[in-house]
């Protein structure tokens, strides 16, 4: 039994120092932790990262933590036994992901934080987040503009509990509320998702037949409300969304949803890698930890270059 | 004692009535207390939307109702909804590769036939590690639960499946029609719905299966000493209840005319949540159609009716479980009732 035992872990060991050898062989591997690529644009941010690292010569090892702080832990675990050179993360939750980075610091090992901060400064190297407020402003001008400065809207808002819901949320405010003539006669969650949003808009609907606007807090549930919106026949219903996915990119191009605000996944991803390496090669960064990424407004005009988180050129 | 327990007995009764027809009394509530809060919730258009949003639910209740009758649970239900969402979605736009070059297309009616044997399989899986290999219906079911999402998010890499407008070109135009589509003014996901209830009325009223499906929750040793294929009935419930949730899964990637493969995610809750909120004993043995199509009607009502009046999801959260304690709480208070009834009949009657 414990020959047996000892067999296996001898196995074991063989095969992974067979496998550590691969690793060496390039610049190293570059850990990339997101959350479930359910969501196009944590696809997208792992693809960005991948494609950047593949470019520089490392391997890449693409992990994921569903939005569970815990999970991440144990991946984190793993990711530090596996000897990676450096991890490029959009974590599981502000405060409970402070541990998990400052545990890969002190096995000397750097993190690069994409799309959400965590609470503490100094334990990640870099910090890089989209600008949600200035992106939810853009939008809301765009709204506001559309709308003609006047009439009845509802707003969906994300998930309560997150962040960004909140920040896109206040964007959005900051810029209509002071329009005297803009009136919100409905706000309600529907939790990011395409099947809510078309439930609770339905419902609105119904409260408020005036609404002539939908202001969204992401792009899944603009779908959502569009698809509710064209089955009542409202398609003269102006909606506006947040992310720029692909999918949206269609409905504007179709002429059914009228703009989103595009977050630069794919670059985010990419320019932590870039920093990534330039902390590995010279000790540093050469910029400050928390860095703002300006969104990008996208319309009618802009929508045909977007592609999967990026606008081509 | 005739004479001194009769009146008391006529008011036991009248309460009795009252507890039984809780679930009723509760619709009338809610109706009666959105009708006044709400703004436009009394209203044709209105009725006909709530009853689009609750006949979703109430089709995973109708199925999930059989199967806890037999004593059995159904966690799968919800990534049955995805993964048949899911399925739709790809057929529509990637069609079946061959392999040699081929690709078959299918038209609206077979994607939705291939959807609902999809879910009606998982079932099969279900039942048969159920009936042949013994596991416990909630573990089964759990296990069934991981493997369909999984299923369903690597089908599309975890993309949504875009755009599922339909073509002329391979018959799939009506699809978006399942979802969009009125007959006689009414969505088509309430004709169905009035359909799948009627059929599931008539199996648990009428039929031997749905006789035996009471017995196998009622006492399944004795339903077997009886004669009763005990495994074939388990079977079926969970066949059935695979069949209503592909349903659901079609029809919301109709609607949407999208499908994500996260489609359906705790939809299994809110089923069960009907089930026992109308009257349905998650002991097996007892329950109704119609009970769980009423106790659908109140948790949809309270959440459209919520959401007209502004209230904030986090409340909506806790008034609906607050409602299903309440249920149970009435159901135990009615079992008790019922028992003490009895008592006092027979001792009258002697």
């Amino acid at each position: 039994m414990n020959l047996k035992r000892r067999l296996l872990m001898s196995a074991i060991a063989i095969s992974m120092a067979g496998a550590l050898p691969s690793f060496a062989a390039a610049e190293g591997t570059i850990a990339i932790i997101t959350p479930s690529p359910d969501n196009p644009f944590f696809k997208a941010e792992a693809d960005g990262a991948a494609a950047k690292a593949a470019e520089l010569g490392y391997e890449t090892m693409i992990l994921v933590h569903d939005d569970d702080a815990n999970k991440q832990s144990e991946l984190f675990d793993s990711a530090i036994a596996a000897g990676v050179k450096a991890i490029i993360l959009d974590n599981a939750g502000a405060d409970a992901s402070v541990a998990a980075v400052q545990k890969a610091l002190d096995a000397g090992i750097p993190s690069f934080l994409i799309d959400r901060e965590i609470t503490a400064t100094g334990v990640a190297k870099s910090q890089i987040v989209s600008n949600n407020y200035q992106g939810a402003q853009l939008g809301a001008q765009e709204f506001v503009t559309l709308m003609g400065e006047t009439g009845e809207f509802a707003e969906l808002l994300g998930k309560e509990s997150d962040t960004n819901a909140g920040i896109r949320s206040q964007g959005y405010h900051d810029v209509i509320d002071q329009y005297p003539d803009m009136k919100m006669v409905a706000q309600q969650t529907a939790n990011w998702s395409q099947t809510e949003a078309y439930t609770v808009m339905e419902s609105m609907l119904q409260a408020n037949p005036g609404i002539k606007g939908v202001i969204s807090g992401n792009d899944t549930m603009a779908m959502g409300a569009y698809a509710a919106l064209e089955a009542a026949g409202r398609t003269d219903v102006i909606v506006v969304g947040f992310d720029g996915s692909n999918d949206v990119r269609d409905s504007i191009l179709a002429g059914g949803i009228k703009a989103t605000v595009l977050q630069p996944a794919y670059e985010q991803a990419q320019l932590a890698v870039t920093q990534a390496d330039a902390f590995l090669k010279n000790g540093s960064t050469g910029v400050d930890e928390k860095q703002l990424m300006d969104c990008v407004l996208i319309n009618g005009e802009n929508a045909s270059k977007l592609e999967t988180f990026a606008l081509t050129e | 004692m005739t004479a001194l327990t009769a009146p008391k007995s006529t008011n036991a009764n009248a309460l009795l009535l009252l507890l039984r027809l809780r679930t009723f009394v509760a619709l009338i509530l809610v109706l009666a207390f959105f009708s006044w809060a709400a703004p436009n919730f009394l209203s044709t258009a209105n009725a006909v939307i709530v009853s689009k949003h609750v006949a979703l639910n109430a089709l995973l209740a109708i199925g999930m109702t059989f199967v806890i009758i037999t004593g059995g649970i159904d966690l799968s239900v919800g990534s049955i909804v995805g993964l048949c969402a899911m399925v739709a979605g790809w057929l529509m736009l990637n069609g079946i590769n061959l392999g040699i070059g081929y690709t078959v297309w299918f038209n609206t009616v077979e994607i939705v036939l291939i959807a609902c044997a999809v879910g009606v399989s998982v079932g099969i899986v279900n039942g048969v590690l159920i009936t042949r290999l013994g596991v416990a219906p909630f573990i089964a079911t759990l296990g069934t639960l991981y493997i369909a999402r999984g299923a369903a998010l690597l089908s599309s890499g975890g993309r949504t499946f875009p755009n599922l407008s339909g073509s002329a070109e391979f018959g799939t135009l009506s699809f978006p029609f399942i979802g969009a589509g009125k007959i006689l003014g009414l969505p088509i996901i309430i004709w169905l719905l009035v359909l799948v209830g009627l059929l599931a009325h008539y199996i648990s009223r009428r039929t031997t299966l749905g006789r035996h499906i009471y017995a196998v929750g009622g006492n399944e040793r004795g339903a077997q000493l009886s004669g009763v294929k005990v495994n074939r009935i388990k079977m079926f419930v969970y066949m059935f209840s695979g069949f209503c949730a592909a349903l659901v899964g079609v029809v919301i990637a109709s609607q949407l005319q999208a499908s994500h493969p996260a489609t359906g995610e705790t939809f299994e809750l809110n089923a069960i949540a009907a089930a026992v909120l109308g009257g349905t004993s998650m002991s097996g043995g007892r329950g109704r159609i119609g009970g769980t199509i009423v106790g659908a009607f109140v948790i949809g009502i309270l959440s459209d009716g919520l959401i007209m009046m502004g209230v904030s999801s986090f409340w909506q959260t806790v008034i609906k479980g607050v409602v299903i304690i309440a249920a149970v709480v009435v159901d135990q208070a009615q079992n008790k009732l019922q028992a003490r009834v009895a008592l006092q009949q027979e001792a009258a009657n002697k």
